[in-house]
C-alpha cells in the first residue's frame, strides 16, 4: 500500500524529519542498529547464539569476568584468563618393570611441570585443571591398575603445597577429568592443612568454607592470607604446577591443562553462566527490531485500515470499532499475555501472535478515525466523489495514501513499547527459552543478584542496547509527528 | 439528567467490558483444561482431609473407603459443576471471579497463614494502590508543571531541551530506570533502602516509625516511576498549552486585558484539563500493568510481585484471581476518571441533553 502512495508523503515527510536534529539522531541511532544486525552474524555465528543456553559451551570463560577496559580506570592490570596447555609443560618419564618378590610391576612415573610467571595486579577468579590419562584402563579393571595422581603447586617463596591426591578410576581413561581446584574440598582441605602447619593460622581456627584457593594459593603468608581478595596480598613471581603420574603399565601417557581464570574478559564481561555478554548483547539487537518492528508495523496497518473504516464509513461500523477500541484499551492486556505464556509457553513469534491479536483495534484506531474526520470535508474527496469514485476505491486510492505519512511516525512510536513489552515477558522468564534477548539478560542478572553483588555490567549492557534503541524510535518518531502533524509545526 | 445518563451509559459499558474482559481470563485459562484440574485437586484434597479426621471412616475396610471417597468426590464434583460442558462451566467462573470468589492458593499463603485467594490478595492490594497513587500524582504534577514552563518559553532552548528529555524518558519503562536507581542509589551511594516495602524487622504498625519506614522504602520505587512518567505530562501539557493559546476564546481573554495569569489558569487550563484525564486514564493503565514487573524489580510486596510470584511457583488460582483483579482495577479507574471527565467537559452536558 506504500507503494501506492505518493512520493511526497512517506519521502517528503522524512527527508523533512532528518533535517531536524532528533530525526538525525534518531536515523543515525537506527542506522546504526542495522549495522549490528548485520555485522553480528561476522562477530558471533548463529551457531553461536543456539548455544546461548548451553552451559558446557562457554566453559572457557571466567564467571563474572568484568569488560577488560576497566582497568584504564582501576590503573590495574587485571588478570586475563590463561591455559596452560598441557603441550608447553615439561615431562619426565621413567618406565621401569619391578620385580617385588616375586610380584611384577610395570610403572610409569611421569612428572608434568609448568613454570609461569604471575605478574599481573589481581587474584585469579578460578583454577582449573583438565587431566587426560592415557592407560590401558579397562583391559583390566583390578584396582591396583587404576593410576594416581598428585596436583603440586610451588611458589615463589619456596613453598611447595600438595593440592590434590587421586587415583583416576579405570573407566575414565583416554577421557579428559576436570578437577575443580577452586571448589573441591579435598583441595581446600589440604590447603588448610597446610597454611595450619605453617603458622598462618592457628590449628582449628578456621573453617573451610573461608578458604578460596585461587587466593589463598596467590597471597603472601601472613595474616591476610585467608581474607577476601581486596584484603589479602598479591604473591607475584615464578610459579610452577607439578603434575605427579604413577601408572601401572609401561604405556601411560598424562596431558594436564591449567585454566587460571582471569578477572575480566572482552568489551562487556560475563555472565554467571560465564557467557560473553557482547555476544549476547549484540544478538539481542535483531531479536528486539525482529520482534518490536514486526508487531509495530502489523498492529499500525491494522489499527489504521480500521480507524480508516470506522471515520469514512461511519454508522453501525464506527459504532462499533469505537466501542471495541475502549474494550481493548481497557482490558489488562499484560496479565492476560503473562497468562497465556505461562500456561502455555509458546516460543516468541507464538507470542507476537497474540500481541497483535490483541491490539486488532486501539489507540490508533482512534487517532487515524479522527484524521479521516477531516480529510472526509476536503474538495479532492468531494471531487471524486462527484465523478462517480466509489466510496471503497475514494477510501483506498484517496484517504489511505494521505494518512500512509502518519501512520510511519505511528510505527516509529509504537515499536518502544513493543520492544519493552517482550523485554518484561523476558525479564520475567516467560520469554522465548532460547535466543539471548536483552530482557532475559537483564532478568537473569537481577535474579543471580548482580545488583547486589555490583557486577553492573551484566545489567548495564542490556539496558544501554533496549535504551538505545528504544530512544533511536522515539527520536525518529517525534520528528516525522512534528512534520507531519500540523498542531505541532513549530511556525 | 444529561450527565446521568451520559455516565449511566459509560457505567454499562464498562459493566460490560469487565464481564467480557473476566470471560477472556476464564477461557484462556481453562483451555488446557487448567482451572478444571486445579478445582478437581483442590476437591479431592478437601475430601480427603475431612475424611482422615473422621475416626468412623478410618474404621471402616480399605475397599470401602475407597468406595465412599468416589461417590463423595463424584458429587462434589457434579457439585460444582465440573462435570459440565465448558461453556457452561464458563459462565459458573466468571460469576465466581466476578463476585471475587476466587478459590484457595496452591502455595503461597497470606501473613496469617490463609490460602484464600482473596484474602492474599486484599493484603497486598493497598501497598500497589497507595505507592501508585502517590506516584502518579507526583508524576502528573511535576510533569504538568514542567510542561507549562516549556509553553512559556516555547521554542527556547530550555523548551527543546526539556522536550526531548521528555521524549526520551518517556519510552523507558519504570522498571528500567529503576535497576539503574537500585544500583546507583540503592547499593553504589545507599541513600535509600534497595528493596522491600517496609524494614526488617517492621516498626510496630500505627507509630511514626512505620510510616517512616513504609515513605523510605517507597522513596526509589517512587523516583523510578516519577522519572519515567513526567515526560508524557510535560509533551502533552506543552502541546496542549501551545494548541490552546492560539484560539480565538484565549485571545480575546487577552485583549479584554485580564492578567496572563488569569487567562492561564481560567482559559487555557480548564480547556486542557479534560484532554489531560484522558491521558491519566491512559497512564494509570499502562501504570497497574506495569507494577508486575515494577514491583518485582523493587521487591515492593503488593499485587505485581504476588503476580510474578505466583507465576515462578505456577500458583494458578492466584495469577487467574489477580487478572480478574486487574480488570476490576482498570474498569473502575477509567470510570472514575470517567466521572471527572463529565464535571471538568460541559460538552458532555450540553450535548446529551
Amino acid at each position: 500500500m506504500a507503494a501506492r502512495a505518493p512520493t511526497v508523503g512517506i519521502k517528503g515527510a522524512f527527508l523533512e524529519a532528518i533535517r531536524m536534529k532528533s530525526g538525525i539522531v534518531g536515523f543515525a541511532i537506527l542506522i546504526s542498529l542495522l549495522a549490528v544486525t548485520v555485522v553480528i552474524p561476522v562477530y558471533a555465528p548463529y551457531d553461536i547464539v543456539r548455544q546461548w543456553s548451553n552451559v558446557n559451551y562457554w566453559l572457557d570463560n571466567p564467571r563474572v569476568a568484568a569488560p577488560e577496559w576497566t582497568q584504564i580506570f582501576t590503573g590495574k592490570e587485571e588478570p586475563k584468563t590463561t591455559t596452560l596447555a598441557s603441550s608447553t609443560f615439561r615431562y619426565v618419564e621413567v618406565r621401569t618393570t619391578i620385580d617385588a618378590e616375586g610380584q611384577v610391576f610395570n610403572l610409569t612415573l611421569i612428572n608434568a611441570s609448568r613454570k609461569f610467571f604471575w605478574t599481573f595486579d589481581g587474584f585469579p577468579s578460578e583454577l582449573s585443571m583438565e587431566i587426560t590419562a592415557f592407560f590401558p584402563g579397562n583391559t583390566s579393571d583390578v584396582p591396583g591398575e587404576s593410576p594416581l595422581i598428585q596436583i603440586f603447586w610451588n611458589r615463589p617463596d619456596g613453598q611447595y603445597v600438595l593440592l590434590l591426591q587421586r587415583t583416576i578410576p579405570a573407566r575414565e581413561f583416554n577421557l579428559p577429568t576436570t578437577y575443580h581446584l577452586s571448589t573441591d574440598s579435598d583441595v581446600i582441605g589440604n590447603i588448610r592443612d597446610w597454611v595450619q602447619r605453617e603458622g598462618v593460622i592457628s590449628p582449628g581456627n578456621v573453617s573451610q568454607a573461608y578458604i578460596r584457593p585461587e587466593t589463598v594459593l596467590f597471597a603472601k603468608m601472613d595474616s591476610h592470607q585467608l581474607d577476601p581478595q581486596e584484603a589479602a596480598n598479591l604473591l607475584t613471581g615464578e610459579y610452577q604446577v607439578v603434575v605427579s603420574y604413577t601408572g601401572f603399565s609401561l604405556v601411560d601417557t598424562v596431558r594436564p591443562d591449567l585454566t587460571i581464570y582471569g578477572s575480566v574478559y572482552g568489551i562487556a564481561g560475563t555472565d554467571f553462566s560465564r557467557r560473553d555478554l557482547m555476544t549476547g548483547v549484540l544478538w539481542g539487537a535483531p531479536v528486539a527490531l525482529a520482534f518490536g518492528v514486526t508487531a509495530a508495523v502489523v498492529v499500525v496497518l491494522i489499527q489504521a485500515i480500521l480507524g480508516a473504516f470506522s471515520g469514512w464509513y461511519g454508522g453501525p461500523i464506527d459504532e462499533f470499532l469505537q466501542r471495541a477500541s475502549d474494550f481493548y484499551l481497557i482490558i489488562p492486556i499484560l496479565p492476560i499475555l503473562i497468562m497465556i505464556a505461562l500456561f502455555y509457553t509458546p516460543g516468541i513469534w507464538a507470542i507476537l501472535f497474540v500481541v497483535v491479536a490483541f491490539s486488532i483495534v486501539g489507540s490508533t484506531t482512534k487517532v487515524v478515525r479522527s484524521i479521516v474526520l477531516q480529510i472526509r470535508e476536503e474538495q479532492f474527496i468531494e471531487a471524486a466523489q462527484s465523478y462517480g469514485a466509489s466510496r471503497g476505491r475514494i477510501l483506498f486510492r484517496y484517504i489511505m495514501p494521505r494518512i500512509m505519512p502518519y501512520t510511519f511516525a505511528l510505527v516509529a512510536l509504537s515499536v518502544p513499547a513493543f520492544i519493552f513489552l517482550e523485554a518484561s515477558l523476558s525479564f520475567l522468564g516467560l520469554g522465548d527459552p532460547v535466543l539471548p534477548t536483552w530482557g532475559s539478560i537483564i532478568g537473569q542478572a537481577y535474579n543471580e543478584g548482580a545488583l547486589f553483588y555490583g557486577w553492573w555490567w551484566w545489567v548495564a549492557f542490556p539496558t544501554i542496547g533496549i535504551v538505545y534503541t528504544t530512544v533511536g524510535f522515539a527520536l525518529m518518531g517525534y520528528a516525522f509527528d512534528k512534520v507531519l502533524n500540523p498542531r505541532l509545526r513549530e511556525e | 439528567m444529561g450527565l446521568l445518563k451520559h455516565l449511566a451509559k459509560r457505567g454499562i459499558f464498562l459493566l460490560a467490558t469487565l464481564i467480557l474482559a473476566i470471560y477472556l481470563t476464564v477461557v484462556i485459562a481453562n483451555g488446557g483444561g487448567l482451572i478444571d484440574e486445579i478445582l478437581k485437586a483442590q476437591i479431592e484434597n478437601e475430601l480427603r482431609q475431612q475424611l482422615q479426621n473422621d475416626p468412623a471412616f478410618r474404621r471402616l475396610p480399605l475397599d470401602e473407603q475407597q468406595r465412599i471417597f468416589n461417590e463423595t468426590y463424584a458429587l462434589r464434583v457434579e457439585a460444582r459443576g465440573l462435570n459440565q460442558p465448558f461453556i457452561q462451566k464458563s459462565f459458573t467462573y466468571t460469576i465466581d471471579a466476578l463476585t471475587l470468589n476466587l478459590g484457595h492458593s496452591l502455595v503461597i499463603q497470606a501473613n496469617d497463614g490463609s490460602n484464600i485467594v482473596s484474602r492474599i490478595i486484599a493484603e497486598r492490594l493497598p501497598r500497589t494502590l497507595v505507592l501508585f497513587t502517590v506516584a502518579n500524582a507526583v508524576g502528573a504534577v511535576a510533569g504538568i508543571w514542567l510542561g507549562l514552563w516549556m509553553a512559556k518559553k516555547a521554542l527556547s532552548a530550555f523548551d527543546r531541551g526539556a522536550t526531548v528529555v521528555s521524549i526520551t524518558t518517556t519510552v523507558v519503562p519504570p522498571w528500567i530506570f529503576g535497576i539503574f536507581f537500585i544500583l546507583v542509589l540503592g547499593y553504589a551511594l545507599r541513600w535509600f533502602p534497595t528493596g522491600g516495602w517496609i524494614g526488617v524487622p517492621a516498626p510496630p504498625g500505627g507509630t511514626a516509625d512505620w510510616y517512616f519506614s513504609v515513605a523510605y522504602h517507597m522513596m526509589l520505587p517512587l523516583i523510578a516511576f516519577v522519572v519515567a512518567t513526567f515526560g508524557t505530562w510535560a509533551y502533552t501539557t506543552r502541546n496542549l498549552v501551545l494548541q490552546i493559546m492560539d484560539e480565538d476564546f484565549v485571545n480575546a481573554a487577552r485583549a479584554r486585558g485580564l492578567p496572563e495569569r488569569m487567562v492561564l489558569n481560567k482559559y487555557v487550563l480548564r480547556a486542557a484539563s479534560p484532554p489531560i484525564v484522558t491521558s491519566l486514564a491512559l497512564t494509570l493503565i499502562v501504570a497497574w500493568q506495569g507494577a508486575i514487573i515494577t514491583e518485582t524489580v523493587f521487591n515492593y510486596q503488593g499485587i505485581g510481585q504476588l503476580f510474578y510470584d505466583a507465576i515462578s511457583v505456577f500458583d494458578a488460582p492466584i495469577v487467574i484471581g489477580l487478572t480478574a483483579l486487574y480488570a476490576y482495577l482498570l474498569v473502575a479507574t477509567v470510570f472514575a476518571l470517567d466521572i471527572i471527565y463529565s464535571f471538568l467537559d460541559p460538552r458532555v452536558r450540553a450535548v446529551r441533553r
